[in-house]
């Protein structure tokens, strides 16, 4: 299956400062984010399919990286959106270490297959440290799209 | 003899049909499951030479699959209630295991039972279930 990340991100899906400080304050405040922009329809729904996993994982993978997650007809298609935390959130990583850059992934319940390949996906493009590092330092939500799109395979 | 931490290894040999088992086994026993997706750089290298691919390509190939049966085993597992911790790492197996085992009070070991396996029955330092 073909599949790039670029194609599911939009500019409007993109925080460059959060200002949570703490993970479920932070999924809110981004999923508030999507509502506003009309990129998810149910936020309540979505809010809680994304709590419901972060209570049974980590979804913080290490290196600084976060990707909450989950399957839900709150949204019609696989949609990403990202944020930045200059101060990191803790998101219970598996290295102990805050995250600074989170990316929120959902599709809704019968694409399961699009689903876990972005999942692989992303989580492959974020273990490099040059990835990294360029979005951290990315100034405007059009850079974070050209950072992926240039990034992935 | 309860098991509070499991710990599944994964590698690039391991096929789909452990996630369900691996699952239920720590439904039953109220465990958590920890899921390893252990990328071996020697076999990664000889994967290449044997397939005329470059190393990379490989490596790509394998940490994709690496990630996808990572998530598709903790989907199952949220659907199941069981907590999960997923990790993907690199380097030679036996060491990987002990890291893991060390770093996260591992109870009990889960790996696919395969002839390819006996040095991890053979070298664990705590039970190992072959699914």
């Amino acid at each position: 299956m073909q599949l790039k990340i670029s194609d599911y991100l939009k500019p409007e899906a993109i925080i460059m400062e959060i200002k949570a400080k703490e993970k479920l304050a932070a999924i809110n405040e981004l999923v508030a984010h999507m509502v506003e922009n009309k990129l998810v329809s149910n936020g309540d729904e979505f809010i809680k399919a994304l709590a419901k996993r972060e209570n049974l994982e980590s979804t913080g993978i290490g290196d600084g990286i976060a990707i909450p997650h989950a399957r839900t007809n709150a949204v019609k298609d696989l949609i990403l959106a990202f944020a930045r935390s200059p101060k990191g959130i803790d998101f219970s990583s598996v290295d102990g270490k805050p995250s600074h850059i989170i990316f929120l992934i959902a599709s809704p319940e019968g694409k399961k297959s699009e689903y876990i390949l972005a999942l692989a996906k992303l989580s492959r493009l974020l273990r490099k440290h040059a990835v990294r590092e360029l979005l951290r330092n990315a100034k405007e939500p059009e850079e974070i799209m050209d950072i992926i799109k240039k990034n992935e395979e | 003899m309860k098991f509070e931490r499991v710990l599944l290894v994964l590698t690039d040999e391991t096929d789909q049909s452990i996630l369900s088992d691996s699952v239920q086994v720590c439904k039953n026993a109220g465990s958590k499951l920890f899921a390893l997706f252990i990328i071996e750089p020697n076999r990664i290298a000889r994967l290449a030479s044997l397939t005329h691919q470059k190393v990379n390509i490989v490596h790509s190939k394998t940490e994709e699959e690496g990630w996808k049966l990572l998530y598709l085993l903790e989907d199952e597992a949220v659907e199941n209630g069981v907590w999960t911790s997923l990790h993907l790492d690199e380097g030679n197996v036996l060491h990987r295991i002990s890291h893991y085992i060390e770093s996260y009070g591992i109870d009990v070991l889960m790996v696919k039972r395969k002839d390819e396996c006996k040095k991890i029955f053979v070298s664990s330092s705590i039970p190992v279930i072959g699914l």
